[in-house]
């Protein structure tokens, strides 16, 4: 390229951010409907807007997100099982590294905390890792969803919604209740129920997480003069952590958990220990 | 139902009928033949593995075996050569012995014979001595008979 049209790139560059800059200051937003108040008391409670899932109820948009992020998880899944694991080599690709890792890392995370009966326990971190990361990042794509009363939304992160939140620790719990009953039978079971605090400490771990990120990026957005290059910092930077963060938080409480569960106890020598005592 | 929190128990059931969809969904499709193939791969090449070491163990005995027999082989050199070498000592000493036998023998022989040879040479000059005198005296008497004669 040479310096001239270099030059002339940058000044149409420039006299182009300035334009968008300028005119969006001038035009300003259209007028909230709803007060920052209103924003994030719906951004915590989801109690005001509503979109319809097919008609049949009215649900909040984060089950929506949810069922979203399943679809879109699903067929990626089936392009690759199609495509790309067919063609799996003894010395992979890229791309089949990142797949092989992506496993690896969910099993030995299993393995290592599990050591008795983790097989069903890494498909179970896997795919509740697959589902908080790419559920997370989801909310930066922006999806629109219009909600009952005809508003524009976006849908926002499925596990940012109390209720989204409450199934993912509800499930963990379920799956270290299995792991309890599987390894230890009715003991596993009382030692599940010991933790009784663990499904709700699990689901508003998530639940607090996501939202602070939330309302962080709902205020930053809320005003028109945040909007330029803050958002990229707050938005992709907090989400993109806020997704690695609590995918390695929650499969790690599930694996350490269920591996604690499904050990198995050894039997205890109390009586022989006391004939012991009284042979003595 | 609502509760406080706007918490849903229709809408957890909801997102938990998701989470099973999704959990048959990718354990099916992404997380099973993935895994199946990494299992795969490893026993490919644990079994490689075992066999390498199998083959090593194997070499391993057999240069052992090995290094026994030529120990084995080693020590019964030494002990084959020491036989020999004392065989070979015993037979020089034999075959000295009878060479000086035989030389003992010869030198006997020889002096007999040099003996009986000079007897018989003496025995042959005195004969000799003896027919010359004889022919001498017959020839001094036959000049003196031929000197009476005359």
């Amino acid at each position: 390229m040479s310096k001239k049209r270099r030059t002339i790139f940058i000044l149409v560059w420039v006299l182009c951010a300035a334009a968008f800059l300028v005119s969006s200051l001038v035009i300003g937003g259209a007028s909230p409907e709803e007060s920052i108040k209103e924003t994030m008391r719906d951004a915590v409670l989801h109690d005001t807007n509503k979109i319809s899932l097919f008609g049949i109820m009215d649900v909040n948009p984060a089950v929506i997100s949810a069922y979203t992020v399943t679809f879109i998880l699903l067929i990626f899944a089936v392009f690759v099982r199609i495509f790309a694991v067919p063609k799996f080599k003894t010395i992979p690709g890229k791309f089949q590294i990142l797949l092989e890792e992506a496993v690896g890392f969910f099993d030995n995370l299993a393995k290592g905390n599990s050591p008795h009966k983790n097989y069903f326990l890494g498909a179970y971190v896997f795919v509740a890792g697959a589902y908080i990361c790419i559920g997370t990042l989801f909310e930066l794509l922006g999806l629109q969803g219009i909600t009952t009363s005809g508003r524009s939304i976006t849908l926002p992160a499925p596990l940012s919604d109390i209720n989204g939140a409450i199934a993912m620790g509800v499930t963990s719990y379920l799956i270290i209740l299995s792991g309890g009953i599987l390894g230890n039978g009715f003991k596993g079971v009382l030692s599940t129920l010991k933790e009784f605090s663990l499904p709700i400490s699990m689901s508003f771990r998530l639940f607090g997480a996501l939202l602070s990120g939330l309302l962080v990026t709902e205020l930053v957005y809320y005003y028109v003069g945040l909007s330029f290059a803050l958002p990229v910092v707050v938005g992709v930077m907090f989400t993109a952590l806020h997704a690695l963060i609590q995918t390695y938080v929650l499969t790690m409480l599930t694996a350490v958990f269920y591996g604690e569960v499904s050990e198995k106890t050894p039997k205890k020598e109390k009586i022989k220990t006391k004939k012991r005592r009284k042979q003595i | 139902m609502s509760l406080p929190l706007n918490i849903n128990f229709q809408q957890i059931l909801l997102h938990m009928f998701n989470l099973c969809l999704l959990f048959g969904g990718l354990y099916l499709l992404l997380y099973k033949p993935v895994k199946r193939f990494m299992d795969d791969r490893a026993a490919k090449y644990k079994s490689v593995d075992d066999a390498a070491k199998e083959k090593l163990l194997k070499a391993q005995e057999a240069e052992t075996l090995a290094e026994h027999r030529l120990k084995d082989c080693e020590i019964k050199i030494e002990q084959d050569m020491a036989k020999s070498r004392a065989d070979a000592e015993a037979e020089a000493e034999s075959i000295i012995k009878d060479a000086n036998n035989t030389r003992k023998q010869i030198l006997a022989a020889a002096e007999d014979a040099a003996l009986r040879e000079k007897n018989r040479m003496i025995n042959d000059a005195r004969e000799e001595i003896a027919e010359l005198a004889v022919k001498a005296a017959e020839k001094v008497i036959a000049e003196k008979k031929v000197k009476s004669d005359d």
